[in-house]
């Protein structure tokens, strides 16, 4: 897969659907402050590293900040999801468009970007996270617009029912977790507890960041990053439930920025595989980079595509 | 004398003759105890070109100083013969409370010659020695014959026992008890060879340190750090861990190492067993690191699982449904064979059928990735039907028999199969491999461990790795003279330091490092000289010729070969570090350096 960059998919377009009542939060979700600016505007710079075409669909009369966006309003408000995705499909310039809520703050670019990478062959890419397809993170080909069409005539306002009427392509768990190990991706906010939350976790991350940044006195550029995937083995692949996580690094990023990285995305991990100042491997862990070298010294700089295996220092059997 | 009894039990089982014999210290000082004071007593008591299955070849059970004093991962025992496989050394270690009782019998060793006149067991209790009938539990498994032997003797005993495997004298076949094994090497043919079924000791002698709340004080450390991260792996997977990973790292030796990657890998990973298959969590008796893993058969019944096995019986048959290899490592289990040579001759068995070399009407259906034509296999070796009773010989004498160019799939050393560590790409294992005075063996030194820790490049040979696989033996030979746990190793700071202090404390010997670590290369010397005096060629100490004719197909090794020049050139580098002549003989200098006469 290619590393998420500028216009990655050129035959792609991204759809935010704004459009919704929040009635549990009380206030407009899109307009909600996050990282000092309105969430919907936070979104779309979010996904313009991946796609140059956005399409926002709201709501008859819905106030937006200003945004570099085709807006597009449903014809009949709240007409649930699928009425968003049709306005949105149907306004989109590309050959498929990554659909998403607009109160889903953590949509991981790499995920977006692999799930998009599955289209080709397919109608509709589905991800499969705790038992639920998550319709409002998906991608979706402009061939779907007459079945989605079919299903608001018919009042069928659920967006998975579309799934069984295309060539679908389900993203298990497992393969997702690859790309989103928690799966903050779907985590989206419906009450004023939810953003808290969000808020905090956001917080968290930009506080590693900054941190990171300080020590290495480089910069860490969602455009540019070293990405490195890390393998797990054994007690850290059981205790994180996941194979593998792609890490997005600083350009002289060093095997003690993926350590404290991963410690940030899989937490369980400190401690117990990561030792407790977050910069290298506990006693009983080993790094092996490519398949091909054991490295022992955390120092090393990483290169961009590195593998990076962790596995039990023992190999006794 | 504290740690030691400074006596062994002999049994002579034609002449029903039984002695005590004394060990003097010298001895025990020299040789410590289980694989070390096994080889010396080995050394002395086989007569020189006895035929493995003769009644004269000794059969020996040693115990060693630290077993029963408390210590974790301690309470083990070895067992030591002329091996049916290799003609050379055999020396197993098992474990668990055959061990504890082995020490409270009051002798270090049992020496067992000679040859029943049917099928007996051993009684050591209450002072005295029975020989007592065992045609009755012929063909009985070891765990049955475990029952049975109890039963007989309304008596708590613990028992060591070979299944019908070992009766009908496999090669390969074990001593087991409680469901750990004396595995590599055919010690369970030699005890079948004398007509002994089983041995049931009730031991009552007190264990004696010199410096008891020393010990104690020391046990306690151990044991804490036994529980740390460093064991982490054995205690929360065990051994099975190792697939997933050798299998990405290049070195799972897959359809008769033809390969190194497995493309089943991922459903045979100790982690999907651990996640779908998983039941309990065991361990030997004195042990914190409980590294047994239990997994559950289709059936409900449990079954232990070692990577090894999981190997052999798994990628090596190119077998990649988890059922199939616990129903098949149950099977080995029930008839008392050793997993890992019953995979590697059932690999060889499987590539003969595929190139047409077993007559169609005897091939078992063998092929790779056929889980029931393994399953049938298995049986057929221990009862030695049909094509069975040539691969109950082992792959070495199997090749011989069916001629042509099947020697060169005969993934052996010295007659011993190869264990699951590739060498191609552990270039450090591939010399520890080639020079290994019991064969292809993963436990009597610990050579992959340099490879797996980044100090060397373990995709490409250099004359450095010699020095390091004789550091790897001598230190193993300590542990396994102790005996501590190998999977305890990694728990010491400084481990001559330590283990000398250890063994001060148990004895009352004024014990050094230095000492230790001469008394390991004493120990493994002396594996050599029997060997030397047994038959040995330079020409032995050599891989398969597989290993060094084809690169690595595929993985990240892919590529990657050993050659002849390679090989020759790290054995010379591993002669020259344990100061032997360029042929690989121990020169009389050195004998006289190590105080061996």
């Amino acid at each position: 897969m290619a590393a998420a960059g500028k216009d990655l998919f050129a035959n792609g377009s991204a759809v935010i659907l704004s459009g919704g009542k929040s009635s549990r939060m009380g206030t407009p979700k899109a307009l909600l402050r996050f990282d000092g600016e309105p969430l919907i505007v936070h979104l779309a710079r979010r996904l313009s590293t991946l796609f140059s075409d956005l399409v926002v669909v709201a709501a008859p009369g819905q106030d937006l900040p200003p945004l570099r966006a085709n807006i597009v309003r449903d014809e009949i408000a709240y007409q649930g999801p699928v009425g968003g995705i049709y306005y949105g499909l149907r306004a989109s310039a590309g050959e498929f468009s990554f659909v998403a809520s607009c109160d889903v703050p953590f949509l991981e670019p790499r995920l977006i970007a692999h799930l998009a990478s599955l289209i080709d062959g397919y109608d509709a890419v589905a991800p499969y996270w705790e038992n639920r397809f998550q319709p409002l993170c998906g991608i979706y080909r402009r061939t779907v617009l007459p079945h989605l069409k079919h299903q608001l005539d018919r009042g069928e306002l659920r967006p998975i029912h579309l799934y069984d009427k295309v060539r679908t392509r389900k993203v298990e768990e497992e393969e997702l977790r690859r790309f989103d190990p928690e799966g903050l991706s779907f985590f989206n906010m419906n009450s004023p507890a939810d953003y808290a939350l969000a808020q905090q976790k956001w917080d968290e991350r930009k506080r590693f960041e900054t941190e990171t940044e300080k020590e290495d006195g480089a910069s860490i550029s969602v455009s540019s990053p070293v990405s490195v995937t890390v393998e797990l083995f054994g007690v850290p692949r059981l205790i994180a439930k996941t194979k593998e996580v792609c890490l997005s690094l600083p350009e002289a990023a060093t095997l003690s920025d993926v350590f404290s990285a991963l410690a940030v995305r899989l937490p369980v991990l400190a401690g117990r595989v990561i030792d407790a100042q977050k910069s290298a491997l506990s006693s009983g862990y080993a790094c092996n980079v490519n398949g091909l070298s054991f490295v022992r010294n955390p120092s090393v700089r990483i290169n961009p595509g590195d593998r990076i295996f962790i596995l039990a220092a023992d190999a006794g059997g | 004398m504290h740690g030691f009894h400074g006596r062994l039990l002999h049994i002579d089982l034609t002449s029903r003759a039984i002695s005590l014999i004394a060990l003097e210290e010298s001895r025990l000082r020299s040789y410590l105890g289980g694989i070390g004071l096994g080889a010396s007593l080995l050394y002395e008591w086989t007569p020189r070109g006895v035929e493995p299955f003769a009644p004269d070849n000794p059969l020996i059970f040693a115990s060693a100083p630290l077993v029963g004093t408390g210590l974790t991962t301690t309470a083990k025992f070895a067992v030591l013969t002329k091996s049916p496989l290799t003609g050379f050394i055999a020396d197993s270690l098992s474990s668990s409370r055959f061990a504890l009782e082995l020490k409270r019998i009051g002798v270090d060793a049992i020496v067992l010659t000679g040859r029943a006149s049917s099928l007996v067991y051993i009684f050591v209790g209450h002072g005295k020695v029975e020989i007592r009938e065992a045609e009755r539990f012929r063909g009985r498994s070891a765990a049955a014959t475990d029952t049975l032997v109890q039963e007989d003797l309304g008596e708590p005993a613990r028992v060591a026992a070979i299944g019908l495997a070992g009766e009908n004298r496999v090669r390969f076949s074990t001593i087991s008890n409680e469901g750990r094994h004396a595995g590599r090497g055919g010690v369970g043919a030699v005890m079948g060879a004398k007509n002994l079924k089983a041995i049931a000791l009730l031991g009552e002698k007190d264990i004696s340190c010199a410096d008891p709340a020393g010990v104690e004080a020391v046990a306690e450390s151990l044991r804490r750090r036994s529980l740390g991260p460093l064991t982490e792996k054995y205690r929360s997977i065990g051994t099975v861990a190792n697939l997933s990973v050798f299998d990405r790292l290049g070195t799972l030796p897959t359809r008769n190492f033809r390969q190194s990657t497995f493309d089943g890998a991922e459903a045979v990973s100790g982690e999907a067993l651990t996640e779908n298959h998983f039941s309990r969590r065991h361990g030997c008796a004195s042990c914190t690191i409980l590294c047994e893993r239990l997994f559950k058969s289709a059936g409900g019944e449990e079954q232990r699982l070692e990577y090894e096995t999981l190997f052999a019986l798994g990628p090596l048959c190119g077998v990649d449904d988890p059922q199939t290899i616990i129903s098949a490592a149950a099977l080995c289990d029930e008839y008392g064979l050793d997993t890992i040579s019953t995979g590697g001759t059932l690999a060889w068995a499987m590539e003969c059928a595929e190139k047409g070399r077993l007559p169609a009407d005897k091939n078992l259906s063998l092929r790779f990735g056929d889980g029931a034509a393994l399953l049938a296999a298995i049986p057929a070796i221990a009862l030695r039907q049909d094509i069975g009773s040539v691969l109950a010989e082992g792959s070495r004498r199997a090749a011989a028999a069916i001629g042509g160019d099947s020697g060169y799939w005969a993934m052996h050393v010295k007659g011993l199969e190869m264990p699951g560590y590739e060498p191609r790409s552990l270039k450090t294992m591939a010399l520890g491999l080639a020079v290994s005075p019991r064969g292809a063996c993963h436990n009597r030194s610990g050579a992959y461990e340099a490879d797996f820790s980044g100090a060397v490049d373990r995709l490409h040979a250099d004359s450095g790795r010699g020095a390091l696989v004789a550091e790897s033996e001598d230190y193993t030979a300590v542990l396994d003279s102790l005996i501590v746990c190998k999977f305890l190793r990694k728990c010491f700071g400084d481990f001559y330091g330590e283990a000398a202090d250890l063994l001060a404390k148990v004895t009352g010997w004024n014990y050094t490092a230095a000492e230790l670590k001469r008394a390991g290369e004493r120990i493994h010397t002396i594996k050599k000289l029997f060997n030397v005096r047994e038959g040995w060629r330079p020409e032995d100490d050599w891989l398969p010729e597989r290993v060094l004719a084809e690169a690595l197909p595929n993985g990240v090794a892919e590529g990657v070969g050993l050659t002849a020049a390679e090989l020759s050139g790290m054995i010379r580098s591993y002669y020259r570090a344990r100061g032997w002549d360029d042929a690989g003989y121990v020169p009389e200098k050195k004998l006289i350096d190590l105080g061996i006469s």
